[in-house]
């Protein structure tokens, strides 16, 4: 049966398609590949489900969180008209609402535990109540009940004011944990050049986020028994003049383990990896390059 | 000038702008027409079927579009929907949405025409929401009905002693508003949201595929083996049957397809047809009947066994739900299975029973009742009642006597056949005494005018199988009287002989011998050692 389809010129634009296409695409595959069998979605798609359509031979049930009435009737509109209606789950509320309460608006619960984690966030990712780091830990932690891997794909709008309190204390953090990891003092200089590039004022916030939030995920998942695998950032132009970052994340559960993990991507290569920036129909070299921590002695 | 005033025209006047419908009527009429919330479901199932019949109409003009016409029917948190891709609402049908019975469908071109039943949903829910788009028009219509809203607005009021009309009250409570779309496009999603938590029977997935394949105008299933001919038959006699493809997306990520609740589990026999001819039309039909009764495997072959029409449920309720005809318009029942047993059964009702079956109506001038619980009383009903009740429960009642006759045939020849058999097996292996025949003789005249009684059965195989069952009997009958076949042994008239006893002692003897062999009938050996016992004593006494 040929699906009429719903009008798509909106909602998207040619990076967040390459994104969605082809590097987001590429890695479900191979996590579709390694599983053997479709993965389980849980996500924040707009009502297109541009992503859930895109990604669907890969995908088994979808389970949507949507905080608009209107935008949830029409999701449900998609759903038919591209035939997929009977694999949508779809919940009524806030995102961190639903993750931190366990139900949505109406009592319904998620389908623990899922595969694939798309989390396309309209604006940024800390705010002053901190419910979005909140509801990703919780998710993790949920996923970890399950002893469930899974892949997470976060996008958020990269947003200067993005609570700096936060961030500063943050990169104080990483800086003490990366000296108290590196017994060679002479060394130390070195990682307290790094974090002062990062926290210096006038520093465009998408390299701190990218630390931020990759520094995040490891951390949260550690505790959770995942071994966690960060990728680059990648950075590109939204729609409407805004800045976006979208984050790949493997989440690799470790049974019979009772203590922390300690992730096979050192704190070094995660602190090391940068970000890339998707222009058009690819990437193209970024201008915002971080400095890269060395654990050897110049000569 | 003084003009006069007419007192009358001033009372005309008046009594026009005086509003006569008033909000609280709305909300009446959509709680009380459905007392089984379940029925909300057919008013879009049916809206949603019309649709489909109007895109039919014009889909050969558009060749590119393929798409399988079909309903579908879902279920996501409280909201239940209902998708179809059917002609869909022009910009000018969604601000109609919002009139009480106001409908342009023609009264028998339809299933629905009276224009309730799209906002059914208000009763039950926080609020009804539809989106419809026609092909070629570049927009999607959104219509959304704020139910929940009004019902307190109405409740509010009225503690204050205000009567609001309808008009403002449904006008505050309801929006449109379209959006783009792919003109190419055509179709309608109704979404009943947020539905009551004492209405939750509408979320139930079972109960909908059991209420929708129940009443529906879905096709006969793949697992009902009889269902083509019925199907074949229906369509070549009833010119607006067309079932339509209706899924079911269960909660748990299973799409079901439903179908007419008949399946082969059910074991019916081959189904029969009754045409209800219009008197005052020759060649025209009134009424289309197909029926069918539970069967059972006799003599190789499927065939009617009478008794109510049960299937598999632990209540007698659940047992019977499919005994009985349904009537059917435009593919969806009106009434339950008790109507067509109500309206033409006037004797031997509970025969109604012993069939399942749909009675489809030809003529569309025989219209539902809105609740579709009867249809209303006019001319065209009173006629198909008077032509019905000449045919099917004259048909139905007949059949069902000859197939308890046929089965109370079949069985008391089985019966008889299975004893003859033993017997003839018994004498074959020559275990048959000579004691024993007198009952056997007893036994196969019995026999014999039981199959007498049975004989004119309607079915040719049970005719010839009784005949067997005589013939068996008869062979029988000759060989008991050759004594060789028979087992050696003392008969009571053989000791009677042996000790040529005067009448009278000969009698007492008689009498007390076949009371032991009675006795002793489960231990012929033991009876037979007492007999020579008692033979040898009376023997060296008397002889």
């Amino acid at each position: 049966m040929r699906s009429p389809k719903l009008d798509t010129s909106f909602d998207s634009n040619p990076s967040k398609d390459f994104l969605r296409r082809d590097y987001d695409k590429a890695i479900i595959s191979q996590w579709r590949a390694e599983l053997g069998k479709p993965l389980k979605y849980l996500g924040l798609p707009a009502w297109k489900m541009l992503d859930v359509i895109e990604w669907q031979q890969f995908i088994d049930r979808f389970t949507t969180i949507e905080r608009e009435e209107n935008q949830q009737h029409l999701m449900f509109l998609k759903a038919n008209v591209e035939n997929v209606e009977h694999r949508l789950h779809s919940l009524y509320g806030e995102f961190d609402d639903i993750l931190l309460k366990g139900r949505d608006s109406y009592g319904h619960t998620p389908e623990w535990p899922y595969e694939l984690v798309n989390l396309d966030y309209f604006g940024g990712f800390i705010y002053a109540d901190l419910s979005r780091p909140k509801a990703v830990r919780k998710l993790i932690q949920n996923q970890a009940v399950y002893e469930r891997s899974f892949l997470l794909i976060i996008t958020q709008q990269l947003r200067d004011r993005d609570s700096n309190k936060e961030k500063a204390g943050f990169l104080k953090d990483l800086g003490k944990s990366l000296k108290s990891g590196i017994l060679d003092t002479a060394l130390h200089p070195a990682v307290d050049s790094v974090i002062s590039w990062y926290e210096a004022a006038d520093m465009p916030d998408c390299a701190r986020q990218t630390l931020y939030m990759n520094y995040f995920l490891r951390d949260s998942g550690e505790a959770e028994h995942f071994d966690v695998a960060c990728r680059p950032a990648v950075i590109y132009p939204g729609t409407g003049g805004s800045w976006m970052i979208h984050f790949v994340t493997d989440f690799r559960f470790q049974s019979g383990i009772g203590h922390r993990v300690a992730s096979n991507q050192s704190l070094l290569e995660l602190l090391n990896l940068g970000l890339l920036e998707a222009r058009g129909q690819g990437f193209v070299r970024t201008r915002f390059v971080q400095p890269k921590l060395s654990m050897r002695r110049r000569s | 000038m003084a003009s006069e005033v007419d007192p009358e025209a001033k009372q005309d006047e008046a009594e026009d702008s005086e509003e006569l419908f008033y909000a609280a009527a709305v909300q009446i009429l959509s709680e009380d027409l459905y007392p089984r919330k379940l029925e909300i479901i057919r008013e879009y199932i049916q809206n949603a079927s019309d649709a489909l019949d109007d895109w039919l109409k014009i889909s050969d003009l558009i060749p590119a579009d393929r798409t399988e016409p079909q309903i579908k029917v879902s279920i996501q948190g409280k909201s239940v929907l209902i998708f179809d891709n059917g002609t869909g609402m022009t910009e000018d049908d969604i601000p109609k949405l919002k009139r009480i019975a106001y409908s342009e469908k023609k009264v028998g071109e339809e299933a629905g025409y009276k224009g309730i039943g799209r906002l059914a949903g208000i009763a039950v829910a926080e609020k009804l929401k539809i989106t419809s788009t026609s092909y070629g028009d570049p927009r999607l219509y959104h219509f959304e009905f704020r139910a929940a809203d009004m019902r307190r607005d109405i409740s509010d009021k009225k503690k204050q002693g205000v009567n609001e009309p309808a008009s403002p009250v449904i006008k505050r409570h309801t929006s449109t508003w379209w959006t783009d779309i792919d003109p190419a496009d055509h179709y309608t999603l109704v979404e009943i949201r947020n539905i009551k938590d004492s209405c939750d029977e509408l979320l139930d997935p079972d109960k909908l595929i059991e209420y929708i394949g129940d009443i529906g105008p879905v096709d006969f299933s793949p697992d009902y083996s009889h269902g083509a001919v019925i199907s074949e038959n229906l369509q070549r006699c009833v010119p607006d049957y067309s079932p339509k493809t209706v899924y079911l997306s269960r909660p748990d990520g299973k799409k079901v397809r439903v179908f007419k609740p008949y399946n082969d589990e059910m074991k019916t026999a081959a189904p029969q047809f009754i045409d209800i001819p219009d008197p005052n039309n020759p060649g025209k039909l009134l009424a289309y009947c197909w029926y069918t009764s539970k069967a059972e495997e006799i003599l190789g072959k499927m065939r009617p066994t009478g008794k109510i029409f049960q299937v598999e449920g632990e209540e007698i309720e659940d047992r019977r739900r499919f005994a009985g005809l349904v009537y059917k318009l435009f593919g969806f029942s009106v009434g339950d299975r008790s109507l067509p047993e109500r309206t033409l059964w006037s004797t031997a009702r509970a025969r109604a029973l012993w069939f399942t079956g749909e009675i489809h109506i030809v003529d569309k001038n025989v219209q539902p009742t809105t609740p579709r619980s009867d249809f209303i009383e006019n001319a065209a009903r009173a006629k198909l009642y008077m032509e019905a009740q000449k045919r099917i429960p004259v048909f139905l009642n007949n059949l069902a006597q000859q197939i308890s006759d046929n089965r109370k045939a079949f069985q008391d020849a089985k019966n008889i056949r299975q004893k003859l058999e033993r017997y003839k097996a018994q004498l074959e292996n020559g275990g048959i005494e000579r004691s024993d025949l007198k009952v056997i003789r007893d036994e196969l005249d019995k026999s014999f005018r039981k199959l007498g009684t049975r004989k004119n059965t309607t079915d040719r195989d049970i005719t010839t199988y009784q005949k067997e069952a005589r013939r068996i009997g008869e062979t029988l009958q000759t060989e008991l009287n050759n004594p060789k076949k028979l087992k050696p042994g003392y008969s009571v008239s053989d000791l009677v002989k042996d000790l040529d006893m005067p009448t009278k002692a000969r009698k007492v003897f008689q009498i007390v011998m076949e009371t032991l062999q009675q006795h002793f009938s489960k231990d012929k050996e033991e009876y037979h050692a007492i007999a020579a016992k008692i033979h040898k004593a009376l023997k060296d006494k008397y002889c």
